[in-house]
């Protein structure tokens, strides 16, 4: 066992270091670190336009103090009832509630386009090796399995430390530009959104190394990625829009077999709703990497 | 359990193309293995398949008596050049090495030391490193060359090593390569036949797939039983000759300047030489050169054309196409 895991180490190390030496990953960190810095200053900007708005509107002197008059309705009893109302869950809209604004916001931005920026930096991961032909160098030495597993724990070290830096970035973001800012507690809050966004896009990590291992070129793996990025969105909605009782339920059943499907359960504090999420998405991780690996590991190289 | 490598009725189709069709070869321990054969002979995929890279689609595989490969069992016993495989551009000569070498379960300064040799062997020490994207194609193919010989592999497979060399690295491959005769069993392929006859000591010729035949370089290229004199001027006749030395036989060719006696293991070629020389000087022959046995070229296409007129005349009417 020890010498296995010592492998996947020494494979997962390469592979992090490897990979954030490449042009193309350091491009679309860079995008996605710009990207995390310029949509939290839109977000800042918006709010601050919109407090103005309600400031003129309620025939009160304008602040500069952006986020004041958020942070203000945000503890507000009436601004939490109509919350709660429009959510329709209590408990969820209480642990919404407790969270500041801007943390809010990163946790749907990490949601939203962590999946986008796996596809686009993981699924030619394998697919480019096998196509340069630089893993023949590498699998006579140890098993496609345990060289598999390293590139996918390279990989996740590689989604940490980017939505790490997405995080300091929107962190520092708003601390330069909202006035109203609570530094400990959005920074915890934000820590948090990042861990549960990797968790979650550990499963799309499964599904493009799985990819990866089926295809050989990389641009083929790319194509699929996106292919399958697109198939999971669709099916949601569909499952959102006919989901019902009956033999309607199937597709519920269809749409547990996606990642997105178990999004929602990570915007909860309980461990009620995130146990199971995270269970179910690190079994749809290793199910995508297993159902590649099924094929890669008797394919010719 | 004598032999490094056995392949024993190996088959491996790519689709309608059979690439080995049922390929028998026998790789013994510590000998410096030459694999011979035209393009899409299957040497490639003979050397893909030993290492695990190719699944073959039937026949048996020993590698180094356990079998056909498995990680668990042969990492670090069993190396490879792989042919037109290309290293990761964006690392470095050094930790490239360093990191084969931890795969292959080697660590510590053992490992640096191995890594240290293996750079100086092939001339790389200084650009260690240095990324894999700036080396020339020369000192790639000098870094997939070590890499093959990191650690005590007791099998090195070689396809095509001295592909893309300058003449002086190419030889100092060579030299390097016959230092470690008996130490490893190393199986080389190249179409420089001149190069594998200079380093190997058992050849095997591989056509369509089949091993057409695997013996001893010696016997191959019967160096113990064949002399053949380059003269100036043709020589002493053939009946002179056969009656002046029994036991032999002679053959001119070449305009009468080259001849050749074949003779059995009962003759020695010293023995030979000291009763033909002086005839050939008597004569005023001219001796040019004096070379011992043919060479792989000659003997590599004269099976070739055997096989290829034998393939081609099922009648026994068609002639071969001459060669080229």
């Amino acid at each position: 066992m020890i010498v296995p895991l010592k492998i996947i180490w020494h494979v997962a190390r390469h592979e992090l270091v490897d990979s954030i030496r490449s042009r193309r990953v350091i491009i679309i960190g860079l995008l996605y670190l710009a990207g995390s810095i310029a949509a939290t200053a839109i977000f800042i900007s918006v709010l601050q336009k919109l407090e103005s708005q309600l400031m003129a509107t309620l025939g009160l002197a304008t602040s500069s103090n952006t986020g004041s008059v958020t942070a203000t309705l945000w503890k507000s009893d009436s601004f939490r009832q109509m919350m709660t109302t429009l959510i329709g869950d209590r408990d969820l809209a209480k642990s919404l509630l407790n969270i500041p604004p801007l943390a809010l916001f990163y946790g749907w931005l990490a949601f939203a386009f962590t999946p986008v920026l796996v596809m686009l930096t993981s699924t030619s991961r394998i697919s480019e090796e096998i196509w340069s032909g630089s893993a023949r160098f590498i699998l006579f030495r140890i098993s496609r399995l345990h060289w598999g597993f390293g590139k996918f724990v390279g990989q996740a070290a590689q989604l940490a430390l980017a939505l790490l830096l997405s995080a300091i970035g929107a962190w520092v973001t708003g601390l330069c530009r909202m006035h109203s800012f609570e530094p400990l507690a959005t920074a915890l809050a934000m820590l948090l959104f990042a861990g549960k966004a990797w968790l979650y896009s550990l499963a799309y990590l499964g599904l493009a190394l799985g990819i990866s291992q089926l295809c050989s070129g990389p641009n083929l793996a790319l194509a699929l990625g996106f292919l399958a990025l697109i198939a999971i969105a669709i099916l949601n909605g569909i499952s959102s829009a006919f989901a019902g009782e009956g033999w309607r339920r199937l597709w519920d059943l269809v749409n547990s077999l996606t990642p997105s499907a178990h999004r929602m359960d990570l915007w909860w504090g309980d461990t009620a709703h995130l146990i199971p999420a995270i269970v179910f998405l690190l079994t749809l991780c290793l199910v995508y990497l297993l159902a590649g690996y099924s094929r890669f590991h008797k394919r010719d190289l | 359990m004598n032999s490094a490598l056995e392949f024993n009725g190996v088959v491996k189709q790519f689709g309608r193309n059979r690439a080995l069709d049922g390929l028998n070869l026998i790789v013994p321990k510590g000998s410096i293995f030459g694999m011979v054969g035209s393009n899409g002979a299957g040497k490639t995929t003979a050397m893909a398949i030993a290492a695990g890279l190719l699944n073959p689609n039937s026949g048996i595989i020993d590698l180094l008596g356990g079998g056909p490969f498995q990680a668990e069992h042969h990492s670090g016993r069993v190396t490879l050049l792989p042919q037109d495989s290309h290293f990761p551009p964006y690392a470095r000569v050094e930790e490239l090495l360093l990191y084969y070498g931890r795969l292959q379960g080697m660590g510590g300064s053992k490992l640096e030391h191995s890594v240290d040799a293996l750079l100086d062997w092939v001339h790389l020490s200084n650009r260690r490193k240095s990324a894999i994207k700036t080396l020339s194609h020369g000192m790639t193919r000098r870094l997939a060359i070590a890499q093959a010989f990191l650690g005590q592999p007791d099998l090195v497979l070689l396809d095509e090593p001295l592909n893309g060399l300058d003449p002086i690295e190419a030889a100092r491959v060579r030299t390097l390569i016959c230092e470690r005769r008996g130490q490893q069993a190393i199986v080389v392929s190249s179409h420089h036949l001149a190069d594998l006859e200079a380093i190997c000591d058992t050849v095997a010729f591989i056509e369509k797939g089949k091993l057409v035949r695997q013996d001893s370089l010696a016997s191959i290229i019967q160096s113990w039983c064949r002399i053949t004199y380059l003269l100036t001027h043709q020589g002493p006749s053939l009946t002179t000759l056969t009656e002046l030395i029994p036991g032999i036989e002679w053959k001119y060719s070449g305009a009468g300047t080259e001849l050749t006696a074949l003779f059995s293991k009962t003759c020695s070629p010293e023995a030979l030489n000291a009763k033909v020389i002086p005839l050939l000087l008597e004569s005023d022959s001219g001796i040019l050169e004096i070379k011992r046995g043919s060479d792989l070229e000659t003997e590599y296409l004269r099976l070739y054309r055997e096989a290829d007129s034998e393939e081609s005349r099922p009648a026994g009417l068609n002639q071969p196409p001459p060669l080229p």
